[in-house]
């Protein structure tokens, strides 16, 4: 199969996922975007929002759409490690015998929603550090690979604070995106209710199978980038990093730490899946700039003056991208 | 290979852009040039009319913004943009989502890779779309508008008269005068030299002085007190020289010789008696005296009046007159025959009146009077010469006494001349002998002459007229040298005048033809009217200086026109008794001042000379004391007074 019917093939496929979505998803263009990039980027998400917005319904929606196996993991307080990865437990083995046999968590299937993470404990939540980004767990002293692809779908409710645990910073950067998921509009929110108060119930259909998600997912990492975008990209983190010649003058002010590399993977990556969906062939300005605040809100670490004046992640990278210029060489010319 | 062509394609379209795009620069750059020159230049024009600027800031300002503009033209169109940069210019400007550039980027990946192909065809379609001139237009800028406007405000200022300052205007107007001054000294020193080189070495180097001053001054620029100061330094240097000479009482004896002869100083004694010749020749007679022609001419013209008198009547009675008119025409004609003037039209006009044609009687009697006017002329003429030639010393011993050494050089040779000539009698030797003897005293004023003369004594009354004759040349030769020396004091003198002149030139402030003459003319022409009768009538009065020196109550009968033998022997008028008149000076306004030169009045004064000098010459060095004179008249008032003492 050549490039040119790979990328046609994508443009189906991601095509069909936002019908099937839709069908279901009323509104929240930019979420379901913003997921399906990470999906085809091979990127786990977190997706933040208020409860009732229907987070845990794009998941649950995404594995149907999907040929990939699912699992939801409810992010408690007594959640613990073992409860994710799995353990070690004693099994008669025929002859009398008993041994121990790992019996394996939810975290070995392609799609995990991790819902309301944020509720575990730190040492819980660090479980998944290793699976999230090798795409592998140790437990019982034997190192498992988790079946690819694998991705991790993580919602947190902003508001109720009591009884939660912010999650790490080390982990918060293995997330590709943070996705705000915001209220409906009337129009979207009167179709929720149309939907959901009535007997008919929605069925979705499986549109891409596990083969060809990872055969586009491979095809995204080849579509090319010019060395002055990629430039605009590692400006852009580097204008993050306070305290630094190339710090952009409010990340100096109300940011104690930038972004790691891992926000300049995220910006590349990103830009070449929304470049495919736009249907060019290479990464512009406009891609990086499109999907900075989801690839950078979450990897941007405040200071105390910044908390106390209220300034987000969201208005210093707002502001980052209108101090950084796009591309200085074709200015002067 | 269609890979290859469409990425030709790509470069060509974008080499176009850039060369557009690189005009559009130089061109944005040109108008801004000119802005910045208009800027400039009006800001120099502004300057200028400020400020007292030299011509060249207007120059300047003529060519900054043509330069400028240059200028910006070529800033502008320097760099020749890489073929990337343009890319990603083309990119941003038409919103190609980076499409060109990255397939310039990719196209130089290896070939056959389907990505590339992909990025550099999706690049192509769009370059197709491409319009140039829209994306580039050449069109004036808002820098164009503002650099015309500027322009024209600057050729607006250009015709707003320049502010100078008084003070700027007279130190300009004295720089210009002491260069023309400088020009004038040396031209004049510089034609004395070459009319006459000077004998002596320190004369010519003190002249060459001079010539270098006026060169200098003429070529750098000076204040006033600086010219003044540098002229009176080589003026001190002149003097001191001269000082020198006047050593010499030969010198001084031919000088004051010189001094005191009328203005046929040059004409030598052989011109004056050839020119005495010529004139007798012509007169035909020597009793013919002015005076007696002149009263030939009255009777003849009261015999023409009379003649034309009688053409008027026409009665019978006329006769008798005729008889008597011819009558008066013989004796006068009979007088003229006495004193040796041929008259043939007066006997023509005795027959005319005999033949009754009164006509051809008044036409030869005019013809006579004319004649008669010319010979008087002449023998007024030759009565001067002759008056000149008396002045003249006889021998040797007067010339050297009235101190004429060129005709005592003229007597010398001819003496030579005589003594070398084999066919000279004893009586003629005794007579040079005697001459010669004569004037070996007043000879000794004249250095070696009179050693030179007593041994020619010597020699001829030993008999040795050779050694005779040529100590009477050497004798000669002296004399000659002492007038050359003369000559050079004289030229030293007449340099020295021009320096003092050029003086008071640049004190005043006036030109070099008009500041002999009085008053301060601020226009830089001639010197305004002063009080004095000899002020310059040319000049314009505008009133504008009234206030500081009016002298409309001032009676001055002595303005009254008269001759000068009106005033009776030996008596002044009263008018002419000195009357002090109190001035005032204001500062910055030129001096006031009545000119007293050239006073020419017949009679005897009754004071000294020795006691008016010493007086003007204390109430000069009181004035000098109380700084009642300005500081530039300061020299040239102690030297007038000085002089007088001399």
């Amino acid at each position: 199969m050549n490039t040119e019917t790979q990328i046609h093939n994508f443009r189906q496929a991601h095509s069909a996922l936002r019908a099937e979505l839709g069908k279901v998803i009323v509104g929240q263009d930019a979420v379901v975007e913003c997921t399906l990039i990470a999906l085809f980027a091979g990127g786990h998400v977190l997706l933040e929002g208020v409860p009732g917005l229907g987070k845990t319904l794009l998941v649950r929606t995404l594995s149907d759409v999907l040929d990939l196996s699912f699992s939801r993991i409810q992010f408690t307080p007594d959640l613990m490690p073992a409860d994710i990865l799995g353990t070690n437990i004693v099994m008669e083995i025929p002859g009398g015998r008993r041994e121990f046999q790992f019996q394996r968590g939810p975290i070995f299937a392609h799609l995990v929603l991790a819902d309301e993470i944020n509720r575990a404990t730190p040492k819980t939540q660090s479980a998944l550090l290793e699976a999230m980004q090798e795409h592998q767990v140790t437990a019982g002293g034997e190192l498992r690979k988790l079946v690819e692809p694998f991705f991790v779908m993580a919602t947190q409710n902003p508001i109720d604070q009591e009884g939660t645990y912010p999650l790490p910073e080390a982990q918060l950067d293995r997330f590709f995106f943070k996705v705000l998921v915001g209220y409906p509009s009337a129009e979207e929110l009167s179709e929720v209710l149309s939907r959901t108060t009535t007997g008919e119930g929605v069925k979705v259909e499986r549109v891409l199978s596990r083969e060809a998600l990872l055969d586009l997912m491979k095809l995204v990492r080849e579509v090319p980038v010019a060395s002055h975008v990629k430039d605009y990209a590692v400006r852009l983190v580097l204008a993050t990093h306070p305290k630094t010649q190339t710090a952009s003058p409010i990340a100096s002010q109300y940011l104690r730490f930038g972004s790691s590399p891992r926000g300049g993977q995220t910006l590349l990556l990103a830009g070449k899946v929304r470049a495919l969906t736009q249907g060019r062939f290479n990464v512009s300005f406009d891609d990086i700039e499109a999907v900075t605040a989801a690839a950078l809100r979450h990897r941007l670490i405040l200071n105390f003056e910044a908390e106390a004046e209220g300034i987000t992640t969201d208005h210093i990278i707002g502001q980052v991208l209108r101090d950084v210029p796009r591309d200085a060489a074709a200015v002067s010319v | 290979m269609l890979a290859m062509s469409e990425l030709q394609i790509i470069e060509s379209a974008l080499e176009q852009a850039a060369r557009r795009r690189r005009w559009a620069r130089a061109l944005r750059g040109l108008w801004q040039g000119l802005l910045v020159g208009a800027v400039l230049s009006l800001l120099l024009i502004g300057a200028w009319h400020l400020l007292p600027l030299p011509l060249w800031t207007l120059t300047i300002a003529t060519v900054a913004p043509f330069l400028c503009a240059l200028a910006g033209l070529i800033i502008g169109g320097w760099r020749k943009p890489v073929l990337n940069e343009v890319a990603r210019w083309v990119d941003g400007r038409q919103h190609l989502q980076e499409r060109l550039s990255t397939a310039l980027e990719v196209a130089s990946a290896k070939e056959g890779s389907s990505w590339r192909d992909l990025v550099v065809t999706d690049a192509v379609n769009h370059v197709k779309g491409l319009d140039l001139r829209r994306m580039v237009p050449f069109r004036l800028t808002r820098a164009t508008r503002w650099a015309l406007v500027i322009l024209a405000l600057g050729a607006g200022l250009g015709f707003v008269p320049e502010y100078r300052s008084k003070r700027y205007l007279q130190k300009k107007a004295e720089q210009q005068n002491i260069k023309e001054i400088g020009k004038q000294l040396a031209d004049l020193t510089r034609h004395s030299l070459e009319k006459r080189p000077p004998v002596l070495e320190p004369t010519q180097k003190a002249l060459d002085a001079v010539t270098e001053l006026g060169d200098q001054l003429t070529k750098k620029v000076l204040t006033r007190s600086e010219a003044l100061k540098d002229l009176a330094n080589v003026a001190e240097k002149l003097k001191d020289e001269l000082k020198e000479m006047g050593k010499d009482p030969a010198l001084k004896k031919l000088e004051r010789a010189a001094r005191a002869s009328t203005g046929n100083d040059s004409q030598t004694a052989a011109g004056m008696q050839k020119q005495l010749e010529s004139l007798q020749k012509q007169l035909g007679t020597p009793t013919g005296n002015p005076e007696a022609l002149d009263k030939l001419k009255k009777d003849l013209e009261n015999l023409k009046e009379a003649a034309k008198g009688m053409a008027d009547k026409n009665s019978p009675g006329t006769e008798a007159e005729r008889q008597r008119l011819s009558e008066s025409l013989s004796a006068l004609s009979k007088q003229m025959q006495d004193m040796g003037i041929e008259m043939p039209q007066l006997d023509e006009a005795i027959a005319a009146l005999a033949a009754n044609q009164t006509d051809l009687v008044l036409k030869d009697l005019e013809s006579s009077l004319t004649d008669l006017e010319k010979l008087r002329d002449m023998a007024k003429s030759l009565q001067q010469l002759q008056q000149q030639m008396e002045k003249m010393g006889k021998d040797l011993a007067e010339q050297l006494k009235n101190g004429q050494p060129e005709a005592a050089q003229m007597s010398l040779q001819k003496m030579v001349n005589q003594l070398k000539s084999s066919n000279l009698s004893p009586e003629q030797l005794e007579k040079i002998l005697q001459e010669v003897s004569k004037a070996v005293e007043p000879a000794s004023n004249y250095g070696k002459v009179a050693d030179h003369l007593k041994s020619a004594v010597g020699q001829a009354q030993a008999g040795n007229k050779p050694a005779a004759a040529k100590d009477l040349a050497a004798a000669a030769s002296e004399l000659g040298n002492l007038m050359q020396q003369l000559g050079d004091a004289q030229a030293l003198m007449a340099t020295l005048d021009n320096m003092n002149k050029a003086s008071m030139c640049i004190g005043s402030c006036q030109g070099w033809g008009s500041c002999n003459k009085p008053g301060f003319n601020p226009r830089g022409g001639k010197p305004g009217s002063g009080v004095g009768t000899w002020s310059d009538g040319t000049a314009e009065w505008d009133g504008k200086w009234n206030d500081r020196w009016d002298n409309s109550g001032i009676v001055r009968p002595d303005m009254d026109e008269r001759g000068h033998t009106d005033r009776g022997e030996g008596e002044l008028s009263d008018a002419l008794r000195p009357t002090k008149i109190k001035g005032q000076f204001t500062s910055g306004g030129p001096m006031p001042s009545i000119t007293l030169k050239g006073v020419s009045i017949k009679g005897q004064s009754k004071v000294t000379y020795e006691e008016a000098a010493a007086t003007a010459q204390s109430e000069a060095q009181s004035a000098l004391s109380q700084d009642k004179v300005p500081r530039a008249y300061q020299g040239a008032v102690r030297d007038y007074f000085d002089d007088l003492k001399k």
